[in-house]
Order: C-alpha cells, then structure tokens, then sequence
C-alpha cells in the first residue's frame, strides 16, 4: 500500500477510536454520576413551565424516552447512537421544542468564522515573527520581541478581550460593543451587513489573535535557533548559497513539526475561542454551550459536545492531511523516530 | 546552612530571578497582605461599584466588596489549584512515561494509544463535560479534572526521555548487575530526569492555573469558591467591561497573566541552563 | 608566491573567543599546497585541523577569528575577502569543503536534483536541463547510481549520501576540494568504497589538488602525496607521505606512526591517538615546544622556547629542537 495511504488510513482509524471513546463518555457520564443530574433537571423544567403542567409532563416523557432509563444500558446505548447517526441530536430543554441539530447548526458558523482565520493568521504571523526573533538573536529585535510573546503567549484570550473591549469599545468607542451586528438588522447578503458584520468581527478576531501568536512565535523561535545550528545549515553555506536560500531551508524544516503542533493546539484555540465569544457576546456555539451549561440543558449539553469534538477531529484530520502532503519523509514511507 | 553549589548557579541566572522573584512575591503578598489587610473579602465592605479610592485600593465589585481582599485570596487559591492540579498530572504522566519507555513493546503501544487519545482530546471540553454533571465541586475535584486531563505531553516527553537512557552504558551496567527493575528506575532513571520534571511541574503549574480560570470563566469553577478566574466570572457577569470598571477585571486577569508568564520564564530559563549540561554529559 | 602553489597561508593565527579568553585552535601556522597535490592533515582530534581547514578557505564565523596572517588562494588574497564575495566566487567555485559529517549535510526535505539546482544555480546562469545534465554526467563519472538525484536524503544508505556530497562539492570543479575526516563515521566497506571515489577524482582529473583531515594512516597511505601533521595548533612535521610514514622525525609523529604500524588490529583501528598523556588545553598552551610535557625526549631548551618549522632533507620540514637549522 502507498505509504501516504497507509498513514492516512492509521490516523483515521486513530481519530475514530478517539471519537468512539468520547461517545461513550458523554454516554456514560449522566448515567454513572451518583445524585441523579436528571432529577436536578426534571426539577428545573418544573419550574421553568410552571404555568403549563402539560406541558412539563410531555417535556418529561421526552426526556425520559431520549435517556431511555428503565431500559438496560446496551439498548440506552444502541438507541443513542442510532439517533445520532440519523442527525438527532435530540430537544433542547431551555430552547424547548427546538432541536438542538438546528440549533448548533445556527450557531456554530459564527464559531467557524472567528475561529478558523484567527487560527490561521496568528499561526503564519506567529511562525514568521518567531523565525525573524531566530534569526536576528542576541540583537535588540529578538530581545525586546521575547518577553512580549511570552507574556501573550499566557494571556487567555478571553481576558485580552475584557481589555480590548475595554480600550477600543468603551473608552475610544472606535468598535462596537456586542454582538456580530447590529442588533436592529437582519442578517443579509448586503454589502452593508457584511461591512458592519467585519465591524463587529475586528475586536474578537484580534482577541484571538493576539493571544495565540505568541506560543507559535515562542516555539518557531526555538525550532528555528535549533535548525540553525544543523549540519546542512554549514554546507550549504559552505558551498556559497546566499543567506536567503539558506534561511528557506530552515524555515521549510522548522514548518514542519509547526504543523504537527498546530494539530495539537486546536482543542485549546476552540476553548478559549469559545469563552471569548461569552465576552463580546458573540452568537456562537459559546453562547450556546455556556447557556446549556447554566440551565443544565443536558441533551444541548451532549448535542453541542459531540458536534465540537467532530469538528475538532475533522480538524485534526485536515492538518494531517497537508502534513502528509509537505513532508517528503512520509511521501517515500520513512518510518523514523 | 551549607548551600548546594547548584543552587548557587540556578541563582545567578537573571531569568530565573526575575522570574521567581515575581512568583514569590505575588504569593508573599498575598499571604502577608492578607493578615496585614484585614478584610473579609466575601463580606460588602463599602458603597457598590467604586473605583480605586484611598479607602479601597482596588475599589468595590458590584456587591460593595472590597476587590483588593479579594484579589489577595483569588491568588492564593489560583495557586493552590495551580501546584495541586500540576502534581496530579505530573504523577500520572511521569508514572506513564517511565512505564511505557522502559518496558517498551505492547505496554507501551497500549499506554501510548491512551495518551495519544488523551492528547487529541480537547481538554478544555472534556473538563466542562465532567464539571457541569457535578452539583458540588471542591478545589480537590477541579483540581483532579485539570489534572486529569493535562499529563499526556509530559508522558511522552517522559518516556522519550527514559528511552534515550535506556541505552546509557551506565544503564547497561546495572542490567548485568542483575538489578531489578523497580532498583534500576529509582537508583539510575529517576536521578537523571530530576531536573525535567521539575521543569514540567513548572509548566503544569502555570497551565493547571490558567485552566482553572477558563473554567471558572464559565462558571464551572470552584463552587462557593474565589480565585482569580472566579472574580473574572463575576465581572464578565455583571459587564464590568461595558460598564468600564476597570478595576475589577484588570488586576486579576493581570495576576494571572504574571504568574503564569513568571512560570513559564522560569521553565525557559532551567532549560537553556540544563540542556546543553544534558547534551555534553 | 610560488607559480606551483595553488593555496598559500602565512601566518595564520585563527583563535576561538570565549569567555575566558582565546582558545588559540590554529597558531602561526605556515601552509603551502601544490597545484596537483593531495596533502594529508592528520593528528589527534582538537589539534585543530578542521579549524585549519575550515580557516584555508576563510570559512571563519564567530566565535572563531581571523588573528592574524594571509591566505592567498589562486592567486588571490582571500584573507582580505568580505563574506559575500567568498560566497559568489569562491565557496563552491574555487575551493569546496566536504563536510565532517556529511550524513546529515544534506537538507531532509530537498531531494539531491533539488539542492543541485540551487547551488548551480546560484553561481551559474544555466538552464534547468543544462544543470540536469552536468549533474548526471557528474555522477555517472564518479559511478553513482544516477537515480539518486531524484530522491531525498532519507532514501539513501550512508555511504551513498557520503559519496553524494563529495560529487556535488565537485559540481562547480573547485580547484581545491577540502574533506574533513572523510571516513570516521563510516563502517569498513563504505569506507573504501569512499576512498575509491576520491581516487578516482585525482586519476580523472576532476579535482586537481585536495587537502583532507584524518587520523587515519591506512588513508594517508593510499590517497596523500604528502602529509602534515597538527599538534596543539601548529604544524610540527610535513614531508611526502613514503618520508613521512618510514622516516618520521618528530617524537611526536615517530611515537604516532610506530604505535600503529603493528599487526594488531585493535591499535591500527585506533589510528593517531594512542599515546600517553593529554593534549595541551589550547586556552593556555604550555610554553616552549607545546609537546614537551608529553616528549620523552625533551630537553631543558624545549622548555622555554618553541622550535621554529624548519625545511630539512629536501621538503620535508619539522619543528623540534632535536634538529636545528643547518648552521
């Protein structure tokens, strides 16, 4: 078998058994938790339809059928997987009847498009201001740029964005307060809403940015001081090759596990990204998990879950994708280290 | 009191002074101020929502309490989840990673597949998932849950680090001692990786802190508990930001950019000074 | 400067900066290599041959200084060269360097055509075919398989990418190819399947003159003309190899050739390294003669003053007290 088929397939079969083994963690965790989280709940909805005990009851049933308690746990467990795979991910109790499919479905865009460019972007600035603080150490440039990645580096995003918000919102009034527009428009393929959307997109897009480029920048450095001083770095110099060139394999070669690392990061880029969304208050799959989380809506709480870590091994799938791609090692099949 | 000529070394290097000197003092402050500064930081002290005066240095949240006691207490207890959370993950990754990279074959493929699924799991979501389905969380809980699911880098660096000792000579020596397995990681491994794992403790500390405040950031923190992240909960709250009190989120979201950057400076510096010693040794 | 010489160094006093002070890796040292001439530098490892090398093609990068002395290299001074004229028109063109370790020289994620390419390309303005073409003659020339061109580092054994960076050092036809130690890191068949290579670059005339660095006698012997040997950073005896290797002078090159020429093949593996004592910590090298604390014929004079490298019996020169000048 062609050895880039060959590793595909074993990460793939990898990302599945991860994803098999959080099914049935979200499975087993309401069930296995002592002090019945479901009577909380139960007790919750109560009071939340006090006025209208039909109604409690039907969201009862509901409930109960979707849990299946009474029923032995391999049925519980067949019936879980069986709706989830037909796309249902079952009803909201807080958003009640909605679905909760429908609604991750509304929210989770707006998640996308924050997360996926700020990733990116902060990891390719990130990556090249680490590899120019590498090449020019010892020098005022690397210097001064070092204890401010590593100062960002560990600043949750979150709290950039209370001060960002702060800054530019508050005080200087330059960016808006809330939201991802205006609250008195409708969402429209207008150039107008798409402008005043990026109006409201700048702020959090920087919270995020700014708060992950400093890791990258950290650890480009590093790999790049490292990659510097191997032996290929003296030969090729040796043999004359201008500077540039030589700095284009290095950074080609320090790239590398940078991919691997940007694979890694995703689950806390998405956490992070998700409660910096709570500050702007940001209609995205944040605002979604933070209000299933306060009203212990437990099938939006699981629905929700199970649709982010799908994205994220989606993710991670992607990156190895083009990992696979770039690195000629696993194009020939070389099973190193 | 005779002082090891390693820590006199350790002790020159300027990161690491600066780096320490910020930590210890962060938690000096807190201690010592906290006895110095006799307020109740869950008790309304004064009028609601003042900014700093002289009577409130860091002026008062929205319930009238004074937010420099709190500050003081949050620090505290950030760092108390901080160095417990960093001790859970470092036992299970340390135990992990020696086990898989000395026994090697079928323990370690299996060790490593759990590591690895570990690794890819995102935890932040993981430790929301388990927080949100406990009623009452106790420091000792959220610090189980960051630590439970923060130890898989340290295994595998670990483990990489057992495997390159593996083939020492002085290894080998103990080998055809006949020594058994238990005598040779305790007598020859556990030594040598002495310095690595204080370097990871370092780092857990710092993210084991900062997961805690994402949590409590979404109010999963501590139940009936403060720290850093839990003051930053109620300020994100009562829009403290649009309301521009900017003592209220500044400070901590401050303290706790400082002590894990203080951390992360430290880990830096123990490394650039034990590395190349690794390297000619 | 003599119309046989291709490299010529005078003086050369090449020190490392530390902390502490100079490590003074190569001082004063005097250096002539013949057009057409192979020369051997060998002696124990730190003696600072590899600096010496590195130094004669004014591969000098901090913390190693230029002191002191010229290098007149065809003609040209290159001591007084700045960077990038060394790198356009001489790295590669004039003088090529085969580096120590040269299984990790090449680049793990360029294939070899690629990194041919740009090293041509950088100095040659040829076309892409054109560049192809003299990469493959090259190497059908020097009986490398031609496939190896279009595959990567990693696919290759050690010995191939050995001998690939000795024939692309050969791309630009240097007129002097430097090789540090270019068989320690090999095992025995790689190692004369190396030697044959450079053989074969003398006998085609691809390369005309060569200096390599070894502790190596069985290379010497098979591939040198002549044969200088380093201690503690000075030449202390250069003669033609059969001189060298039946008559050495030096105590210190006659205790190095004797202890190996034995049939015992663990002290022949060994090479130049099995006499007692430490070489000379080079931050503060003894005074005097630098090997007199290891010499068992020392004198009181080598004590205190160093013996200049004087030409004897033709063109073989030795630096020791024990043969003045003719007076």
């Amino acid at each position: 078998m062609n050895p880039f088929v060959r590793f595909l397939a074993r990460r793939i079969a990898f990302l599945i058994t991860t994803f098999i083994v959080f099914l049935l963690v979200i499975f087993a965790l309401p069930r296995a938790i002592p002090g019945n989280p479901l009577a909380t709940l139960l007790a919750q909805i109560f009071q939340q339809f006090q006025a209208n005990p039909d109604l409690v009851r039907t969201v009862e049933k509901k409930l109960m059928e979707e849990f299946g308690f009474g029923k032995p746990l391999h049925i519980q467990f067949y019936e879980f997987v069986g709706r989830l795979f037909r796309g249902d991910l079952g009803m909201s109790v807080a958003f009640y009847p909605r679905k909760v499919a429908d609604l991750v479905f509304v929210y989770l865009p707006w998640s996308l498009g924050l997360l996926i460019p700020a990733t990116l972007v902060s990891w390719v600035i990130g990556n090249l201001l680490g590899a120019l603080a590498a090449y020019k150490r010892k020098k005022a440039v690397d210097n001064a740029l070092l204890p401010v990645f590593l100062t960002l580096s560990q600043t949750p995003y979150y709290w950039l964005a209370m001060i960002l918000l702060y800054i530019f919102a508050v005080s200087f009034r330059i960016f808006p307060l809330s939201g991802a527009y205006s609250t008195l428009r409708m969402p429209s393929l207008t150039l107008s809403f798409i402008l005043d959307m990026l109006y409201h997109y700048i702020l959090p897009f920087f919270s995020i940015v700014l708060g992950a480029i400093g890791g990258w920048a950290i650890g480009m450095r590093s790999m790049v001081i490292y990659e510097l001083g191997a032996d290929y770095v003296s030969y090729s110099d040796s043999l004359g090759l201008p500077d540039g060139k030589v700095l284009r394999y290095v950074f080609k070669n320090s790239m590398l596990p940078q991919v691997t690392g940007l694979a890694l990061n995703l689950g806390t880029v998405l956490g992070g990204a998700l409660i910096t969304e709570l500050v702007f208050s940001y209609p995205g799959t944040g605002y979604l998990v933070f209000r299933a989380l306060s009203t212990l809506d437990y099938p939006m709480i699981q629905g929700t879950f199970i649709l982010l870590i799908s994205t994220l091994l989606l993710a991670n799938f992607i990156v190895d994708l083009v990992y696979a791609y770039i690195d000629p090692r696993i194009r020939t099949g070389y099973v190193g280290e | 009191m005779v002082v090891p000529p390693i820590l006199k070394d350790l002790f020159r290097i300027k990161k690491l002074d600066v780096s320490l000197g910020v930590i210890v003092g962060l938690l000096l402050i807190s201690i010592f101020g906290s006895i110095l500064y006799r307020v109740n930081p869950l008790a309304i002290s004064g009028p609601p929502e003042q900014p700093p005066s002289k009577d409130f240095p860091l002026g008062t949240d929205s319930w009238g309490r004074d937010l420099l006691a709190l500050l003081l207490a949050g620090i505290r207890n950030s760092l108390y989840i901080g160095v417990t959370a960093a001790l859970i993950s470092l036992s299970i990754g340390v135990i992990t990673g020696v086990i898989s990279g000395f026994k090697g074959g079928v323990t370690d493929s299996s060790l490593m597949l759990i590591t690895d699924v570990v690794l890819v799991s995102p935890s932040i979501l993981i430790m929301m998932l388990v927080a949100a389905y406990l009623k009452e969380r106790n420091p000792i809980f959220v610090s189980l849950i960051i630590g439970v699911t923060s130890w898989p880098w340290v295994a595998r660096a670990m483990r990489s680090q057992i495997m390159s000792l593996k083939s020492r000579d002085f290894m080998y020596m103990s080998r055809m001692a006949g020594l058994s397995d238990m005598k040779i990681i305790i007598e020859d491994l556990l030594p040598n990786m002495a310095s690595y794992t204080f370097m990871a403790f370092v780092l857990l500390m710092s993210g084991g802190m900062i997961a805690e405040a994402g949590l409590s950031m979404i109010g999963l923190g501590v139940t009936k508990g403060l720290s850093l992240g839990i003051i930053l909960y109620w300020a994100q709250i009562l829009e403290s930001v649009r309301r521009g009190m900017w003592w209220w989120f500044g400070p901590p979201g401050a303290c706790l950019v400082a002590l894990a950057a203080s951390l992360l400076l430290m880990s830096t510096a123990l490394d650039e000074y034990f590395s190349p010693r690794l390297k000619g040794g | 400067m003599s119309i046989l010489a291709l490299l010529e160094a005078k003086g050369v006093k090449a020190y490392y900066s530390v902390r502490r002070g100079y490590v003074q890796a190569v001082d004063n040292v005097d250096l002539v290599i013949n057009k057409g001439t192979t020369l051997g530098l060998a002696g124990e490892s730190g003696c600072g041959k590899s600096t010496l090398v590195n130094t004669l093609m004014m591969n000098v990068k901090p913390p190693l200084h230029l002191i002191e002395g010229t290098i007149i290299l065809d003609s040209k001074v290159i001591s007084d060269m700045g960077m990038s004229i060394l790198k356009k028109n001489i790295w590669g063109v004039i003088v090529s360097l085969v580096p120590q370790s040269a299984l990790n020289a090449l680049m793990p994620t360029k294939s070899i055509e690629g990194f041919v390419r740009d090293v041509i390309g950088h100095h040659m303005s040829v076309s892409d075919s054109e560049i192809m073409s003299m990469a493959k003659k090259r190497f059908e020339e020097l009986n490398l398989p031609v496939e190896a061109l279009s595959m990567y580092p990693h696919e290759l054994s050690g010995g191939m990418k050995q001998r690939s960076v000795i024939a692309i050092s050969t791309l630009l036809n240097p007129k002097l190819l430097i090789v540090d130690e270019p068989t320690s890191a090999l095992d025995v068949s790689t190692q004369k399947q190396v030697l044959r290579m450079l053989i074969d670059l003398r006998k085609t005339g691809i390369t005309e003159s060569m200096v390599f660095v070894t502790h190596d006698i069985a290379v010497l012997k098979q591939i040198a003309d002549r044969i200088t040997i380093m201690y503690a950073g000075k030449i202390v005896e250069s003669a033609p190899t059969d001189n060298m290797l039946y008559d050495p002078k030096h105590p210190y090159t006659y205790s190095l050739i004797n202890a190996v020429v034995t049939p015992e093949p663990e002290v022949r593996k060994r090479g130049l390294t099995s006499i007692p004592g430490e070489p000379p910590n080079l931050l503060d090298p003894p005074k005097g003669c630098r090997f007199h604390p290891r010499c068992l014929k020392a004198m009181d004079i080598c004590k205190s003053i160093e013996p200049n490298l004087l030409e004897r019996w033709g063109n073989h020169l030795v630096a020791c007290h024990l043969f003045p000048s003719n007076s």
